[in-house]
């Protein structure tokens, strides 16, 4: 076990690395960043030395071996635009993101729990046909567009709850409904074909001819196992985020993480970006880490067979 | 078993419901019918790929700016001018004209993204099925990685570094796009090379490479096929997300996903904007998933859970 958690720990530091790299000259390929930053009547003399203060007169090489130092030391840079420690933006904006990713993962999680096991549960009724269909309807219809009708139907038509901003509670209903909108559809399914395969088993048979309450067999029984399957794709739901992130706080004008890489994108702030996604991939590394190593821990076989 | 009994159970199973029988035929023919439009629409937009530039399916030019046209109800509302189907924007341009090139953008670059994401994903998977071992490891641990990582992130990150454009989303798009194709096929390919067809062809003196082309491949065509559909509709999702924040295909080229972010603007007096190039997103994305369903039933029941 010792060993697995060592050698999936290397892969995932191997990974992460890989990923610093392909970022760090992907960026760089794009051309001379200064020239955004850079006025029209500089002299050529001031041109070389904002070039020098933000050391990208240094060749390429030389600039990651500096980045990467600083990288370990927690330093992600300084913004070109903004000339603030991206460390600090990025501070400053990603607990607004948590406010909205935080209450969408339990409302989401909640109800796609509810949904799917209710439609697991009376398979092929009228509700497990209405609960397809909305899935069917989540997974198709783009998430931004949900949220501008959303806006459109509840704000401009009825005027029950406000565009953009983040005063008040009533602020808070439509980002958080969009961004459960993103995640729920795919847990919904997962949730309920989990369900159907375990309530197919053997065990759940046993517990039925002795004797059980349907009750007892749903929710203690067949809940503890189903549950597992949608768990192993935290990975997943977070890339769901992400995106949604994006979405969200560019259409309600949220200042996140997400709003911030929209401007950032633009403005060519590859600093930001690049720490962005450097902190993103971490992100991702470690919930794959964990689930594997939790895997492995419940199951033997995966342990041998990986490493 | 005798003749009377043997009757019976074959008319329960073909006897479904009537009603269930029309829905199971509807699902199937309506999607057919939206993708069969769609294609139709992108083709004939206008015919100048066949030096006819005035044979044109679409009512107007989609970049034609009418400014005394602006902000033009759809046809059926009142002060609708039955020219403009639905409606006009901002600039006066017509949006049913927009619509139809902007399937162009979605479906050419789905096209595009699929071909290339099905070809990395096929050749790396059976690869790494068949050789097992270290490269089989290596393999998956990318594909595990590519498959996490945010799509939107890289293709933002591929915005910044190289300027928005047709190309980018398609190299934006693709460069994750192949890891399940690479998932899927590994496994099917793991499967069939341990069967005993190939244990022959490998005693007859088959090269792998040989073996990899003529006796896995056409065993996972069918799986191909079923991901190959299905995945019609996230790349048009991911297209007109891309379009939407203003990193895809840039503007003044109609594509759906900006056509909804024009419209945000000015919900309050011309929701029609936004309303139907997101409906037209909404069909083509069912009807391709729908399609993919059907496909996977038919093909390969055993990849449910895709």
């Amino acid at each position: 076990m010792t060993r697995f958690i060592i050698i999936r720990l290397l892969q995932s530091f191997i990974a992460l690395i890989g990923i610093t790299i392909l970022v760090f000259f992907l960026v760089r390929a794009s051309g001379d960043p200064l020239s955004l930053i850079a006025s029209p009547n500089m002299t050529v003399e001031q041109y070389e030395a904002v070039k020098a203060k933000w050391g990208l007169d240094k060749s390429w090489g030389e600039q990651f071996i500096i980045y990467m130092g600083d990288l370990f030391q927690g330093d992600f840079g300084d913004s070109l635009v903004k000339e603030k420690p991206v460390i600090g933006i990025i501070g400053q904006a990603l607990p607004n993101t948590l406010k909205l990713i935080v209450p969408a993962f339990f409302i989401g999680m909640l109800l796609a729990l509810l949904l799917g096991i209710l439609a697991a549960t009376y398979r092929d009724s009228i509700w497990d046909q209405g609960i397809k269909f909305l899935a069917v309807l989540g997974q198709a219809l783009p998430g931004f567009w949900v949220a501008i009708m959303a806006v459109l139907i509840f704000s401009v038509n009825l005027g029950w709850l406000p565009v953009a901003g983040m005063a008040t509670p009533s602020h808070y209903v439509l980002p958080v409904a969009t961004m459960v909108f993103f995640m729920m559809p795919g847990m919904m399914r997962l949730v309920r074909s989990s369900m159907l395969d375990v309530l197919d088993s053997e065990y759940i048979k046993l517990a039925r001819i002795k004797g059980l309450p349907e009750r007892v067999v749903i929710w203690k029984h067949a809940l503890r196992n189903a549950i597992i399957t949608p768990l192993t794709v935290s990975g997943m739901i977070f890339a769901m985020f992400i995106t949604g992130a994006v979405i969200t706080e560019t259409i309600f004008n949220w200042p996140g993480i997400g709003k911030l890489l929209v401007e950032t994108t633009f403005s060519r702030d590859f600093a930001i970006v690049q720490a962005i996604t450097i902190i993103v991939a971490i992100f991702v590394l470690s919930i794959n880490l964990l689930v594997d190593i939790s895997y492995a821990y419940i199951d033997p076989q995966i342990r041998y067979q990986r490493s | 078993m005798p003749d009377t009994t043997e009757e019976k159970p074959k008319k329960k199973f073909t006897g479904l419901p009537l009603r269930a029988r029309v829905i199971r035929k509807l699902s199937l023919i309506i999607p057919l019918i939206i993708m069969f439009l769609v294609v139709i629409m992108a083709v004939f937009a206008d015919l100048s790929w066949l030096g006819l530039p005035n044979v044109r399916l679409s009512p107007h030019d989609p970049d034609d700016v009418v400014i005394r046209d602006r902000f033009l109800p759809p046809a059926f509302m009142d002060g609708g001018k039955s020219e403009y189907l639905l409606g006009t924007d901002k600039l006066g341009r017509d949006v049913l004209s927009r619509i139809i090139y902007g399937s162009r953008i979605s479906l050419s670059i789905s096209a595009l993204v699929i071909s290339i994401t099905a070809c990395i994903g096929t050749v790396l998977g059976i690869f790494a099925g068949y050789a097992g071992g270290r490269i089989d490891g290596f393999i998956m641990r990318v594909t595990d990685v590519a498959l996490s990582f945010p799509g939107l992130l890289m293709a933002m990150l591929l915005a910044v570094a190289i300027q928005p454009g047709y190309w980018t989303v398609v190299f934006a798009l693709s460069i994750l796009g192949w890891a399940p194709y690479a998932r899927l096929l590994r496994g099917e390919a793991l499967k069939i090379r341990d069967s005993d067809f190939v244990a022959q062809a490998r005693v007859c003196g088959a090269s792998p490479w040989r073996i990899m082309l003529r006796h896995i491949f056409p065993n996972v065509i069918n799986s191909l096929v079923v991901m190959i559909t299905l995945s019609v509709g996230m790349v048009i999702l991911a297209e007109a997300v891309l379009s939407f924040l203003g990193i895809g295909v840039p503007a003044p080229t109609a594509s759906w996903g900006s056509m909804v972010n024009d419209g945000r603007g000015y919900l309050d007096t011309a929701w029609w904007i936004s309303a139907f190039p997101g409906i037209a997103i909404g069909l083509v994305v069912m009807s391709g998933n729908f399609l993919g369903d059907w496909l996977r039933d038919k093909l390969d029941p055993r990849l449910r859970q895709l």
